[in-house]
């Protein structure tokens, strides 16, 4: 029973990533994004009731209560002040082939982890749900030009490592890759509240040079 | 063939056929509701095709056999897939009945004859619907496909019959509800893909192809699209709420509950289409794309089972 449930939640937690890959609503990615954690807040409660391990209850409580609701009302805000209601501009990819990309990634996971963990089944599909998580935000980033549906992106990715942290445990190495993650997102969130960056990185870029000229300024010759 | 095997058929036939226009109208009555509007009676759909059947049959002078028999053919097609798909009672698979493939095939046929119905007047409206048509087609029909066979490798058997006898609440069947959803609004031309209460030239596809018939055809015609649709909500409806799918013995239970169930998911298809938006043709393969990844992920799915 615990493991049906586990893969519905696998599955519905993949759905969300899906959404906020081709959602052109800035609200409707904030609240898919919050519907996610949700999700990977059960799926630790869920664990939690199956082995009865307390960090797990502890993990499910604070993903719960920071990435459910403190961060989706904080981008929320965030985005009320902006006052950009939708992110309608794709680069590289259009939605479309990011799924599609998305679902060859999910099977290449699938590829590569599945010779690599040995037969727990539970253990293999959260795995790979989650490095399939963490290859559908890098495409968030990559695919969508707004800078806050970007931190969405950054925040999908750190939601991968969570959820297959809770797999994996013991890996340091996923400790750090989460710290660097949560610091983009840190820095990013930051930029847009003191810069007031309301639209893309590459047009806020523009506005910076825009008093030179239009030219970025150059360092003099013989300066460095 | 053995007598419960006549007795099955007789009855899925009977039933989809009367049991379909009544959906049909509930989901026009459901679209009513949401739009303020009282809507019309439950029996609407019946006094339609009653209405039909008298009136005269006219044909443009430019039109072939083909737009005589079309119809037949479409009805005929649609009589015959309901015979693979067990609405009320399951019978034991025989005479190589049930295969998914056929299903699929007749779908395909009967697309491909309307279509050209939709050719044969000559009119610019039915060419514009049917290049529409067999232009969605030709990106939904590889996505029915995967779906189909997503199904068969999770239930591990392409006999529908079989599919709908061992279908427990699998939880890998879960994402697959979503694809057969959208299945079901697009082979049903269905808002967002296509409006079926519209006769605007810019958004008619379905509609389209129909504005040629008349009388007796346009009734065939009529009857064929809502046993399609019972059809593909049969799919739905039997694999994700099989309760109360008979034996034998309570053909009348089974009738009424696919019947109720049948009620709920047509209130969930007009709600479904009054809140959302038509999407543009270009955009449509968004929501294809969705089917295909609901598909992928019920595949793998299926490997971690």
């Amino acid at each position: 029973m615990f493991e049906d449930a586990t893969k519905i939640l696998f599955v519905a937690i993949l759905l969300t990533a899906a959404i906020v890959l081709t959602k052109r609503d800035i609200l409707g990615i904030i609240s898919a994004y919050s519907l996610q954690s949700f999700l990977i807040s059960a799926v630790a409660a869920v664990m939690y009731a199956a082995d009865g391990t307390g960090t797990l209850l502890f993990v499910s409580a604070l993903t719960l209560c920071i990435k459910a609701l403190l961060v989706p009302a904080i981008m929320k805000g965030i985005q009320k002040q902006i006052k950009i209601k939708r992110d309608v501009e794709f680069a590289y990819l259009s939605p479309v082939s990011a799924l599609g990309a998305s679902m060859i990634l999910l099977l290449a996971g699938y590829g590569l982890l599945s010779g690599l963990i040995g037969n727990d089944r539970a253990l293999a599909f959260g795995t790979v749900a989650g490095i399939s998580l963490m290859f559908m935000g890098m495409l968030v980033v990559f695919t969508r030009k707004q800078a806050i549906t970007g931190i969405v992106g950054y925040l999908t990715m750190e939601n991968g490592v969570v959820l297959m942290s809770l797999f994996l445990t013991e890996l340091p190495l996923l400790i750090e890759v989460l710290i660097l993650v949560d610091l983009i997102g840190i820095m990013l969130l930051a930029a847009i509240l003191s810069f007031g960056i309301n639209s893309s990185i590459e047009e806020f870029h523009q506005k910076l040079v825009r008093p030179f000229g239009g030219k970025t300024v150059a360092p003099e010759e013989g300066s460095a | 063939m053995t007598g419960d095997f006549m007795i099955y058929a007789a009855l899925n036939v009977a039933f989809v056929l009367l049991a379909s226009p009544l959906f049909m109208t509930i989901i026009k009555k459901v679209k009513a509701w949401a739009q303020g509007r009282k809507g019309p009676p439950l029996l609407q759909g019946y006094y339609n095709l009653a209405k039909l059947v008298k009136k005269e049959t006219v044909y443009s002078p430019n039109s072939s056999w083909i737009m005589r028999t079309a119809p037949y053919v479409n009805i005929s097609v649609m009589l015959v897939a309901a015979l693979l798909v067990p609405i009320v009672m399951i019978p034991e698979p025989a005479y190589g009945m049930g295969s998914v493939i056929l299903f699929l095939y007749l779908l395909a046929l009967g697309r491909f004859f309307m279509a050209l119905a939709g050719l044969d007047a000559g009119s610019a409206f039915g060419g514009m619907g049917s290049s529409r048509e067999m232009t969605i087609s030709a990106i939904i029909e590889p996505i029915t496909i995967v779906v189909f066979a997503a199904m068969s490798f999770a239930l591990g058997t392409a006999n529908i019959y079989e599919m709908f006898a061992a279908a427990p609440a699998m939880p890998s069947l879960l994402p697959i509800a979503g694809a057969l959803f959208i299945i079901l609004i697009v082979e049903t031309s269905r808002v967002p893909v296509d409006n079926p209460e519209t006769h605007l030239e810019l958004t008619m596809v379905h509609e389209a192809m129909m504005l040629e018939q008349s009388g007796r055809n346009l009734a065939l015609m009529e009857a064929s699209h809502a046993v399609k649709q019972t059809l593909l909500m049969a799919f739905l409806i039997n694999l994700f709420l099989p309760w109360g799918m008979a034996g034998p013995a309570g053909i009348i239970f089974g009738a009424l509950a696919f019947l109720a169930k049948g009620v709920l998911l047509c209130v969930v298809i007009g709600a479904f289409e009054s809140s959302v938006a038509k999407l543009r043709l270009f955009r449509l393969p968004s929501l294809f794309m969705a089917a295909f990844f609901l598909s992928a992920l019920t595949v793998v799915m299926e490997i971690f089972a």
